[in-house]
């Protein structure tokens, strides 16, 4: 019916969330995920070697999560009114909601790794280390007795409210993601809960990669003393496998996800067309499929590559990368999809938006490499705990 | 000097917060209802009924828009669908005027954060305050008949309010004054003596993408359906 239709005249309305937005939001689900597998992780092993790592997938997600909103605001036209939502608040808004769930899964976040690493930092003043003149400022001048271990068995109480409280706003958070797209009506390839799932599952792959990378480089740059070591790159080791099951969740639920949409009327058909063969494939196939999916998948499947440095970064990266492609698929992808004629919507090219993401992704490197070197990551042997 | 906050026992603390919880709880159900109660029955729906038989296609409406509200080059409040269908000699002409259609349940207006889209509850029209709009963008995805997008000038969300300036002062939206073949209809649709009403009686009416229930308040007479209800199958069968 359609072959014999013309259309003479229409207006294009193009794709208002670009990258910078896809950027955004993957780079929260990254980070919160990172924080939930490093929690969950340290809930398993209960290790005082672990704490380093804990450290990472803590106070590094917290730099990503402080820098964030500069994504947002160099996307909206007028950033310096964002305080209106604050006040001015819609509740039946998401992005009202995730107004207020992000800044407080920043508190936690901050909470957390300031308790962290407080046992670290008074031992560090005490013996008068490098660094002990910051460290003062951040404990207040209030410097307690014992060793390191002591000094964070006293505080346990409050340790663990904060990361209780980082664990409900990190899911948080990641509903929030997910529901930002879901919560578009008329864009059938993202207005489903599926969404959120999807967000928690890249959230899990993209974060035990992050783990996995950034505390290779951790172990790298700021070595732990002594046997410490061997027990860090055997946690890192199995970050792998909690990569290689988050992986297998990704694939489960995109597969869910392309068959939901084919019993989705002719817009969901056309949603999945977008994916397997529209605009999109390229990416799809090329980048979430290939590249961020069987590659890392191949790398962490066996024991022996996943204890390898070179294979298990290289599935780190490949899956941030497939993680970040499935968020700007979907997000651009949708946007895709005409609603008042019958060509496919563009995405204008936004360089000097481009380039202010990556200069934000390469201070935020910058900044986790410098934190190795400024915060006290290690315990020192003396400090541990005797058993 | 007495210490009241030590003063106060655990129960009697924990009664004074659900006092507190439950009147605050209470103010905004009554809030809430009272607002829910108000767009329920407003005094006045403006809507508008397009006549596609009437439409001849000149784009007058488009300028007329462009002109009254200043709207910038590039960026349309209303704007004319065209279409033709069949084979040569067998052609058909078919003409979509669009414009916002000021839904009654807005999706753009639930995912404004701010709560910068707003409605008048008296006549119920979709409004832009532009000076708490942050830019978002988040209105623009959230339409789901693009009728809404950023204006270059002021950085902020921009949409056809009925001409609001002009309505509320007796007068027809400008698109409706400058329509030729008055296919564009203006009016209270509580009113039963109204044009819009009278027409909205006669006529069997469409709207655009009503699975959603956005309730919209932009009715159409006559519109093909290959140009009122897209067959995006279309898209997938055509090289992207």
């Amino acid at each position: 019916m359609n072959d014999s239709i013309q259309w003479i005249s229409w207006v294009k309305h193009g794709v208002v969330f670009g990258y910078l937005i896809a950027m955004y939001m993957f780079l929260i689900s990254m980070a919160v995920g990172a924080h939930l597998v490093t929690l969950f992780a340290k809930a398993y092993y209960r290790d005082e070697d672990f704490l380093p790592l804990q450290k990472v997938g803590t106070f590094l997600p917290l730099l990503i999560l402080l820098l964030m909103p500069l994504l947002l605001a160099v996307d909206m036209t007028h950033p310096e009114r964002s305080f209106t939502m604050y006040y001015h608040w819609n509740w039946t808004a998401t992005v009202a909601w995730g107004a207020y769930i992000m800044p407080l899964c920043v508190i936690c976040y901050a909470f957390h790794s300031f308790y962290l690493f407080r046992p670290e930092m008074m031992v560090a003043v005490r013996e008068g280390r490098p660094g002990s003149q910051l460290y003062r400022v951040l404990l207040r001048d209030k410097i307690e007795e014992g060793t390191a271990a002591e000094i964070r068995q006293r505080q346990q109480k409050a340790e663990r409210l904060w990361a209780n409280l980082s664990i409900v706003f990190s899911f948080l958070a990641l509903i929030y993601v997910g529901m930002r797209l879901a919560s578009f009506k008329g864009r059938v390839m993202v207005h489903s809960l599926v969404m959120v799932f999807m967000f928690i599952s890249m959230a899990a792959s993209s974060g035990a990669a992050f783990m996995i990378l950034l505390g290779r480089l951790k172990t790298a740059i700021a070595p732990p003393p002594g046997p410490a070591l061997a027990k860090q790159n055997r946690f890192l080791a199995d970050f792998g496998v909690i990569l290689k099951f988050a992986l297998v969740a990704q694939l489960v639920i995109w597969i869910i996800y392309l068959i939901q949409l084919n019993f989705t009327g002719t817009g969901g058909k056309l949603a999945a067309y977008i994916f397997l063969s529209g605009p999109r494939s390229f990416y799809f196939w090329a980048f979430q499929v290939v590249i961020g999916l069987l590659a890392p998948l191949a790398l962490v499947l066996f024991a022996s590559l996943r204890q390898d440095v070179r294979a298990s970064a290289a599935a780190a990266v490949a899956t941030m990368l497939g993680a970040f492609f499935a968020v700007a698929d979907l997000s651009i992808g949708s946007q895709l999809i005409p609603m008042t004629h019958l060509e496919w919507e563009t995405l204008a090219s936004e360089p000097l938006k481009m380039a202010f993401g990556i200069i934000i992704m390469v201070i935020l490197f910058l900044l986790f490499l410098a934190s190795y070197k400024i915060l006290p990551y290690e315990t020192p042997v003396s400090q541990k705990s005797e058993a | 000097m007495k210490n009241r906050g030590k003063d106060m026992g655990r129960r009697e603390f924990l009664k004074k917060m659900g006092a507190t919880a439950t009147a605050l709880g209470a103010g905004a159900v009554l809030i809430q209802a009272g607002d829910l109660v108000q767009a329920a029955t407003p005094p006045k729906k403006y809507g508008m009924v397009i006549d596609t038989n009437r439409c001849i296609g000149c784009h007058g409406c488009t300028i007329a828009c462009k002109s009254e509200n200043n709207v910038p080059e590039g960026v349309f409040r209303s704007w004319v669908l065209q279409i033709t269908k069949g084979k040569y000699p067998h052609v058909k002409n078919h003409l979509l005027p669009r414009l916002c259609n000021n839904c009654e349940d807005a999706p753009c207006l639930n995912d404004c954060p701010t709560g910068a889209t707003y409605r008048t509850p008296e006549d119920g029209v979709v409004h832009v305050n532009r000076d708490i709009c942050v830019g978002c963008h988040t209105c623009v995805l959230a339409c789901p008949y693009n009728s809404r997008f950023i204006n270059p000038l002021t950085g902020t969300a921009d949409k056809c309010d009925f001409c609001y300036h002009r309505i509320t002062k007796g007068l027809k939206p400008a698109c409706v004054d400058a329509c030729t073949g008055k296919a564009r209809i203006f009016g209270d649709m509580n009113d039963p003596r109204s044009e819009v009403s009278l027409y909205l009686s006669k006529y069997p009416v469409q709207g655009l993408r009503t699975y959603l229930d956005t309730k919209p308040k932009v009715h159409y007479v006559y519109a093909d359906e290959a140009i009122i209800d897209l067959d995006y199958s279309f898209l997938s069968r055509r090289k992207s």
